[in-house]
């Protein structure tokens, strides 16, 4: 026993199982960090559709913008068709309102404006109106996605009846 | 060059930042280990050494520890249930029943809540009787004693709470029975069962009473009275070790050669620290 | 002692094992003496990773359960239909079995409420504090309040049919008569244990019999209407 050198790179039994302790200890903090983190993510949500269905297309004569404030989406009926809009203003979330008068979106927050096409005028809002998937279904009624984005003006962004 | 884990861990505590939290370090002097305890807001109410009587199994079961433990684990277990659960009805069975098929986890938190209580409500009878069999009640304990059956009251009461929340059958007339109970006390019961209720029958006031009962007030009740008796086991003169244990069996035996059952009065120990 | 000073000193001798220190024991105070100085230890790191580990194993014990047995969930609540039977949760069975037999004033309030005060005036009711057994003084005269007041609760217990607290109460009773004719000096280990138990001893013995005998009817032994059912019936 005299002649064991101690070599420092020679791990002790309290060494040993201080890691062993430690090691399993830190794997069930990580796995509990993991499963914690599921929980607390809903897998079920009590939340109305994104998915909503605004009618037939004729209620929307030509060149019309309409408002539809229950799911906060406008409507429009232009030229090149039927597209979404988004009422939500892009600033802080407040409701925007058509003005046919002076032919623009406007926010009554903060005085952002926008024009038909979603494009910002004036105002701290910092983004356009987002354009939102519009279809129609089997039915022929028209449905809009209002958790997806499509590109403003691009062709597949219209619906043609 | 390369540091290991341990040098690299020495550096951090040498940094301003960290003796700026944590005024005195880790070591394994005497003075270190004393101000972990005494430097630190919760364990403060503990004194920095004790007698090595009290450390064996034998000693208290741990009991004590076991019961404060149960209620860790149902603390750490019931905020998360309050994540998912309304308290109005019918809400309240359907989150139940959310909370055992839909939500991750949601199946194993509630058994392990619900299970943690029953534990709890033993343990704390188990540390009252087995209290009572080391005569750890008698003088200058007298006072913490009470508090235990303070502690055991207040444990009944945030079981009996938490039974209603589940909102189904066996909650439901449980409560019912229990409450009515209540009612039966002379002159003052059917005012009792109305309070406790919030109406004449166990309907949403009744459950909403019982959630903050239980969520709220009765919990921080028990944090209150248990800071109460952890401090009081101090002050008393820490864990009460039996005068039959042998260092005080050899001193009766150099006083009086008496019979080891009966403690003379000149043995019985007489602490303060 | 006869000095008029207001205090008394003396020394810690012992300088290996504490500091030194010098004491002024003043008159009229609260302090208390230590009779003798003991072993102490550190509670960082003995006590609190002691009972860490206590607690850590209890855990461990209980999340097993949790992973295995599930919580139950009957169906929703329904106040016009009351299940048969109607059971409170285990702990308070043994209440609910003593509703059975007397009216809830007396085993819904009076029994608790006598309980709890009992157990609230136990380190106030110092008597024999030395804890002598109970048979071991005035043998002949305790023995005879001690039939007494155990023929009383019997007849007691009988005239209202309450045997799951009579049973319990008569094997007491016959343990106790064991005490009573054992002594210090009986052959038997058990004997002799029996003989230096107090009276506080024997009541809360009573009373744990009791609470576990009740708790046990209660949850196995009762079913549809309160009826007796063996535990294999099923309900």
């Amino acid at each position: 026993m005299a002649e064991e050198t101690k070599n420092n790179d020679d791990v002790t039994r309290r060494q040993f199982f201080a890691k062993l302790g430690l090691g399993s200890l830190s794997i069930a903090a990580i796995g509990t960090a993991a499963f914690s983190y599921q929980y607390l993510e809903p897998n079920v949500l009590y939340e109305p559709s994104p998915v909503v269905n605004v009618g037939k297309p004729d209620r929307y004569p030509l060149d019309s913008v309409t408002l539809d404030v229950n799911n906060a989406i406008y409507i429009i009926h232009s030229q090149q068709g039927y597209f979404s809009l988004s009422a939500v203003c892009t600033h802080l979330g407040c409701l925007t309102a058509w003005k046919p008068e002076l032919g623009i979106i406007a926010c009554p927050c903060h005085g952002s404006k926008f024009d038909e096409d979603g494009r910002k005028i004036e105002g701290p809002a910092p983004k356009p109106l987002p354009w939102k998937r519009i279809w129609i279904n089997d039915d022929g009624d028209l449905l809009v996605d209002r958790s997806t984005d499509v590109p403003p003006l691009a062709p597949d962004s219209f619906v043609r009846v | 060059m390369a540091k290991t884990v341990n040098q690299r861990f020495e550096a951090l505590r040498g940094t301003h930042v960290w003796r700026s939290i944590f005024r005195s370090g880790i070591g394994s002097s005497t003075l270190k280990r004393a101000l972990a305890i005494q430097q630190n807001v919760f364990l403060h109410l503990f004194y920095t050494k004790v007698r090595t009587r009290i450390l064996g199994f034998s000693a208290t079961w741990y009991l004590g520890a076991l019961t404060f433990g149960t209620f860790l684990l149902l603390v750490a277990t019931g905020i998360p249930l309050m994540l998912y659960y309304h308290p109005s009805v019918p809400q309240a069975y359907a989150d139940t029943k959310d909370l055992q098929f839909v939500v991750s986890s949601g199946l194993f938190l509630r058994n392990l809540h619900r299970w943690s209580a029953h534990a709890m409500v033993f343990l704390v009878f188990a540390h009252m009787f087995k209290v009572f069999y080391r005569g750890a009640y008698r003088t200058p304990r007298e006072f913490n004693w009470v508090i235990g059956v303070i502690l055991l009251l207040i444990t009944l009461l945030l079981s009996y709470t938490g039974y209603l929340l589940p909102w189904d059958q066996l909650a439901y007339w449980a409560i019912t029975v229990g409450s009515n109970i209540a009612s039966a006390v002379p002159l003052f019961g059917n005012k009792i069962h109305f309070l406790l209720l919030g109406g004449n029958a166990v309907n949403a006031n009744a459950l909403l009473r019982f959630y903050v009962l239980h969520c709220m007030i009765l919990p921080l009740t028990a944090i209150f009275f248990l800071a109460i008796h952890f401090w009081r086991i101090r002050k008393d003169g820490g864990l009460y070790t039996h005068s039959s244990e042998p260092a005080v069996l050899r001193t009766q035996a150099a006083n009086a050669g008496g019979n080891p059952g009966i403690p003379t009065s000149a043995a019985t120990p007489k602490e303060a620290q | 002692m006869a000095d008029s000073k207001d205090f008394i000193a003396g020394v810690d001798s012992n300088a290996k094992k504490a500091p030194r220190r010098i004491v002024f024991i003043t008159r009229r105070t609260s302090a208390q003496v230590k009779a003798e100085t003991e072993d102490e230890i550190q509670t960082f790191p003995e006590v609190l990773f002691r009972a860490a580990v206590a607690i850590e194993v209890l855990a461990v014990l209980l999340v097993w359960i949790s992973l295995v047995f599930n919580a139950p969930l009957e169906g929703l609540a329904d106040p016009s239909h009351t299940p048969n039977p109607a059971k409170a949760p285990w702990y308070f069975l043994g209440l609910q079995e003593l509703l059975h037999y007397f009216p809830p004033v007396v085993a819904g309030v009076l029994a608790p409420s006598l309980v709890v005060i009992a157990l609230i005036v136990i380190p106030y009711f110092r008597v024999n504090i030395e804890a002598e057994g109970l048979f071991l003084r005035d043998r002949q005269q305790r023995l005879r309040i001690f039939y007494l007041v155990a023929s009383v609760l019997s007849l007691f217990l009988l005239a209202f049919k309450v045997y799951a607290a009579l049973i319990p109460t008569l094997i007491m009773v016959g343990i106790m008569l064991l005490a009573a004719y054992s002594s210090p000096q009986s052959p038997s280990v058990f004997r002799r244990y029996l003989a230096n138990r107090p009276l506080s001893y024997w009541v809360m013995t009573w009373f744990l019999f009791e609470l576990v005998v009740l708790t046990a009817i209660g949850t196995f032994f009762r079913g549809p209407g309160w009826s007796w059912i063996w535990p294999w019936q099923g309900s």
